[in-house]
């Protein structure tokens, strides 16, 4: 039984066309902007490779949420690691290739695969859901942002030998994939019941994107080329605005939120 | 290696590993994560709002993969860029990935309880005052013996894999043996003590959760503390064994003697999975004998 509630599109009142863009452009220019910055004005300047990883972390939990709505239930996580495995594949030939335009062949390559497995979904396995190409495509892509935008904050660039040497081979690649996949499919999990709305979900996206940007700041202090403070701070303030605005959306959201109490009432349940 | 010393650093590794696998379990018993979760999310739908803490973060290997490859990255950093010495470092990296771990646990309660507003379950905050503390310490233990582990594979044992990266491996490992082992006991034994035991779960009483204690409404805390009596200790023993005994036929028939012994160690792992599936099978039908009332007749109406 799926407790995801019913089959069918999720109610929206942000249209998932201007996520994608949020998503796309946030996190292409931030992953450029925070290399540029980094080059020129110093190491300070990671932290805004974050902010996009954040962008495209909100854009995926988005994503998610539709395509979870069609009764997926506990195929939620599935989806979310397959995602982050195709961007990290993605992400590192993207990276290998590419030099400076990396980024963006790291996202187109993303989105290739992630239609691929979209197609293989529903044609071969016959899952039939309608949105199915497009949203794995968008959460290939969004993985793939997510783990360029916290590798970026990790070393301050993305050029792949530096990559390579800091992020993949001392293992704290691990900690971006399991930060971001669960930043991205948490939030739907989370808020999963009939009476989910996107507002809540997404802001559970921030929150949580926010502790994923916390935690590369952390790793950032072994690098030379990313400062770490900058990015723990601006985590943290983010973390408590999102957090903040969540309590309060639950606060709204809530049948009733009390400080302690019996059940409810035969009388009051029906 | 001295084969003395791989065996000592096999023996903590399994005793390190035991102590985590309980915690992991009851950690999950006392949010209702993992399988036995969906029955507490299905409750209020069916009329039995309760006091049961309901978190998911996305299944038990992914939470677990998540709070030891934060303790274990911020370990390795804390060691490499401050020098730190190890005991401080895991101790601080595991304070941290157990704290994060909190925030995931108090988002899942306080959302899907937000997202079952038209059956009238409420969020009672004391539930979450009381409950996340004892998760994010259930976790910390969790997370300083995996990340003990991890860190003996690579610093005694050298294991060619970075220590994030061992951990993030040995995160989702103790999340898969809890959750097929420890969710049992919880989800089949404590949530349906109110109808035959071995009756399986009726179509009819799903959702239907027991949802008074002993004294007074049942909760999380109450749920661990029976299930700490049995299904965390068994998956303790059951993650102990595996760490142990994977790593006991190497050690013992260490392939680097020559290809002979290395096949051998083959055969004797081979022969220890026949050994436990044969153990497990007089288990399983003499507690059927002993407590079930496994009716040939009924057998037809047992679902799921």
């Amino acid at each position: 039984m799926s407790a995801g509630g019913s089959g069918g599109s999720a109610g929206e009142a942000i249209p998932q066309n201007k996520l994608i863009v949020f998503g796309v452009v946030g996190g292409l220019v931030a992953v450029y902007l925070s290399y540029f910055l980094v080059s020129i004005a110093g190491s300070a300047f990671a932290f805004i490779g974050a902010l996009g990883a954040i962008c495209a972390i909100v854009w995926g939990c988005s994503a998610v949420r539709r395509v979870a709505s069609y009764g997926l239930g506990t195929g939620v996580p599935s989806i979310g690691m397959l995602a982050l495995g195709m961007g990290v594949v993605a992400t590192m030939f993207g990276l290998a290739v590419g030099g400076i335009a990396g980024p963006v062949i790291s996202l187109i390559t993303a989105a290739i695969i992630g239609l691929v497995i979209g197609v293989l979904a529903n044609k071969v396995l016959g899952m039939g859901i309608p949105i199915m190409e497009k949203s794995m495509t968008e959460i290939a892509s969004a993985g793939s942002l997510a783990i360029l935008g916290l590798s970026v904050t990790m070393t301050g660039t993305f050029m792949f030998d530096e990559v390579l040497t800091y992020v993949v081979a001392t293992g704290y690649i691990a900690v971006i994939y399991i930060t971001a996949g669960l930043a991205i499919l948490h939030p739907f999990n989370a808020n999963l019941g009939s009476d989910e709305t996107q507002d809540r979900t997404l802001v559970t996206g921030f929150e949580k994107g926010a502790i994923a940007m916390l935690i590369a700041g952390i790793v950032a202090a072994v690098s030379n080329g990313a400062a770490s403070t900058p990015t723990i701070l601006i985590g943290l303030f983010i973390w408590y605005t999102a957090f903040t605005k969540y309590r309060e959306l639950v606060a709204r959201d809530a049948y009733d939120v009390v400080g302690t109490g019996l059940l409810p009432t035969e009388e009051e349940l029906e | 290696m001295e084969p003395l010393i791989g065996m000592g650093v096999l023996a903590l590794m399994g005793a390190a590993a035991t102590v985590a696998g309980a915690s992991e379990d009851l950690e999950s018993d006392v949010g209702s994560q993992s399988n036995p979760n969906s029955q507490v999310q299905l409750a209020p739908q069916m009329m039995y709002p309760h006091r049961i803490y309901n978190k998911a973060i996305s299944g038990e290997p992914p939470s677990n993969a998540l709070m030891c490859a934060i303790g274990g990255a911020v370990t390795s950093v804390l060691m490499t860029a401050f020098s730190m010495s190890i005991l401080f470092a895991i101790s601080i990296g595991a304070l941290v990935a157990a704290v994060v771990h909190g925030s995931y646990c108090v988002t899942a309660y306080m959302g899907r309880t937000a997202s079952q507003k038209r059956y009238k379950q409420p969020i009672y905050l004391d539930i979450i005052r009381s409950h996340v503390p004892v998760m994010i310490g259930y976790s910390f233990i969790t997370t300083f013996c995996i990340i003990a582990i991890a860190y003996m594979m690579t610093a005694i044992l050298d294991h060619p894999f970075p220590l994030t990266l061992l951990a993030f491996i040995w995160g989702i490992t103790i999340g898969a043996i809890g959750s097929s082992t420890g969710d049992v006991h919880y989800g089949a034994e404590r949530e349906f003590q109110n109808v035959e035991f071995g009756s399986g779960l009726n179509a009819a009483n799903s959702g239907n959760i027991v949802r008074r204690a002993e004294s007074g409404l049942r909760n999380g805390i109450d749920n661990s503390w029976f299930c700490a009596k049995f299904g965390g200790p068994v998956t303790g023993i059951a993650f102990g064994m595996t760490v142990f005994l994977s790593g006991w036929v190497t050690t013992v028939f260490d392939a680097s003697i020559s290809t002979a012994v290395g096949w051998m160690s083959v055969v004797a792992g081979v022969g220890i999975i026949l050994l436990l599936i044969l153990w497990n099978r007089r288990i399983e039908v003499s507690a059927r004998n002993a407590y079930g009332p496994y009716k040939e007749e009924d057998d037809e109406e047992v679902a799921a």
